[in-house]
């Protein structure tokens, strides 16, 4: 696959916007994602720190125009995967039959019966509630959650993430459909657990 | 009425993915079909607050001044190599100099660029905390119009309604007596923004709803007005001496504004009758 960014090596030359431009308002960005994953301080540094000199070193070969912050997270996903705490958490988590044991190169297979058609009203006060939703993020397995993070947090479309990630997009679609399931039924769990607190 | 939307077309709904053809389906759909209007609804909410909680850590400083260092070490490599060839033959002194003077430059233009940066996020992080706030009350005034839940307290006496957030909210607020011609108040909701108490006061224009929303303001910073329009409603900021409001409807822009304006002199006192 020619990756949208990647340029032919006898192209590669002088580029017209500079590393710190493209790169600087993306921190924010790139350390929140790295955060979440790592889930912690020391790791995130060192997460973007070396995503931020891999980036560095190949930016020759950027091809100017194209989607530069797709391939930087690109870059950020794959040092993850290979650092200590993404490697962690791929020998806690058997990636694709954890999450699909029927496949997942289409749509999502979601069975319509398990759709959440409970009544809004339940989950919007569980919606207001930050910290709620942030503590229902945290039980999301890796995989669930930087697809979540990059459609929600970062808005970008399918077809970006599906390159950033190096999937099709109906994995994509699929993973999304599952993430959201997973929070709803986290946030309804707190919910009851709250309420049955609230009941002893 | 067809079957009822999938879970991958809700998705894709709430994502902005859908073609303009299923686009079209799915609104024809939703327009006679409650349950999937509220449940296209509920994952829009889930989707803004999932974004709003998910933006949650910062990177230290010193991380960003290492890395602005490291950039701009990185992009003025080529100038400096140029410059020291090119300056290789001249005196000592005059290297010396110019040496002082590039470095002096150097240092000035990355304090610069550090300031100019964090300026930027500064501003970047604003607005993008302006615009979740707005999609979060807009948010929560569709939702109040869409469920057929009561509010929590249903008068149209501001005398009952102001009384009803005693012990409630940590702060106070005044209802307009005199109120715009065919303005009601229909009651209202103790709801949450951000993580704080917030009062909602729910008012009806003619046919059209109004949310006002009433909350602290956040530290000293001034509260600038604006009026932002999203899809068909408007959103009106407007600050009082403590307090922030928030306005949202779907009515003309100047009766809200005029709305707001009730809203606003009654907290100041400087509107006969406001209680």
């Amino acid at each position: 696959m020619r990756l949208p960014w990647k340029k032919p090596a006898h192209e590669a030359g002088p580029q017209t916007s500079t590393f710190e431009c493209l790169v600087l308002p993306l921190l924010p960005s790139l350390y929140n994602i790295a955060f979440w994953l790592s889930r912690n301080a020391t790791d995130a540094e060192d997460l973007v720190q070396e995503t931020f000199l891999k980036a560095l070193r190949g930016f020759a070969s950027f091809e100017p125009g194209s989607n530069f912050k797709a391939w930087i997270f690109r870059i950020l996903r794959n040092t993850y995967l290979t650092s200590r705490s993404g490697l962690a958490a791929r020998r806690t988590v058997a990636l694709e039959d954890e999450l699909n044991k029927n496949g997942e190169a289409g749509p999502a297979k979601v069975p319509e019966a398990a759709i959440d058609r409970q009544t809004p009203e339940v989950n919007l006060l569980q919606l207001a509630d930050r910290a709620a939703l942030q503590a229902a993020m945290e039980t999301l397995p890796p995989e669930l959650l930087e697809v979540i993070l990059l459609c929600e947090v970062e808005e970008m479309k399918y077809r970006e993430i599906a390159v950033i990630l190096d999937i099709p997009i109906g994995t994509v679609m699929s993973r999304i459909a599952r993430a959201r399931g997973a929070l709803r039924t986290a946030l309804a769990a707190q919910l009851s657990s709250s309420r049955g607190i609230a009941h002893d | 009425m067809t079957d009822h939307l999938s879970h991958a077309i809700l998705n894709a709904l709430a994502d902005g993915e859908l073609s303009a053809d299923q686009l079209a389906n799915a609104n024809d759909h939703l327009a006679g079909c409650p349950s999937c209007t509220s449940n296209a609804l509920h994952q829009t909410l889930l989707k803004s607050a999932t974004a709003n909680a998910g933006l949650r850590y910062a990177p230290p400083l010193q991380l960003q001044e290492r890395l602005v260092r490291l950039a701009f070490e990185a992009d003025s490599e080529p100038q400096s190599r140029g410059f020291r060839a090119a300056h290789l033959s001249s005196s000592w002194f005059g290297w010396g100099s110019l040496g002082w003077a590039a470095a002096a430059l150097l240092l000035l233009f990355t304090v610069s660029i550090i300031f100019v940066q964090r300026a930027a996020q500064r501003v970047e992080r604003a607005s993008a905390e302006d615009s979740a706030l707005v999609t979060e009350v807009f948010d929560q005034h569709v939702a109040t119009l869409a469920k057929n839940m009561p509010l929590d307290v249903v008068s149209t006496d501001r005398h009952t309604v102001k009384p009803w957030f005693q012990g409630k909210i940590p702060f106070s607020f005044n209802l307009p007596q005199g109120l715009p011609n065919d303005t009601t108040l229909d009651g209202a909701n103790l709801t949450y923004l951000r993580n704080q108490p917030v009062s909602q006061l729910l008012y009806s224009i003619g046919k059209h709803r109004v949310s006002v929303f009433l909350r602290q303001r956040s530290g000293q910073a001034e509260v600038n007005e604006s009026l932002t329009e999203r899809s068909g409603f408007h959103v009106m900021t407007f600050g009082t001496n403590d307090l922030e409001a928030l306005a949202v409807s779907d009515v003309d822009p100047a009766r809200l504004a005029e709305f707001a304006s009730a809203i606003k002199h009654a907290q100041t006192g400087d509107q006969p009758g406001s209680k």
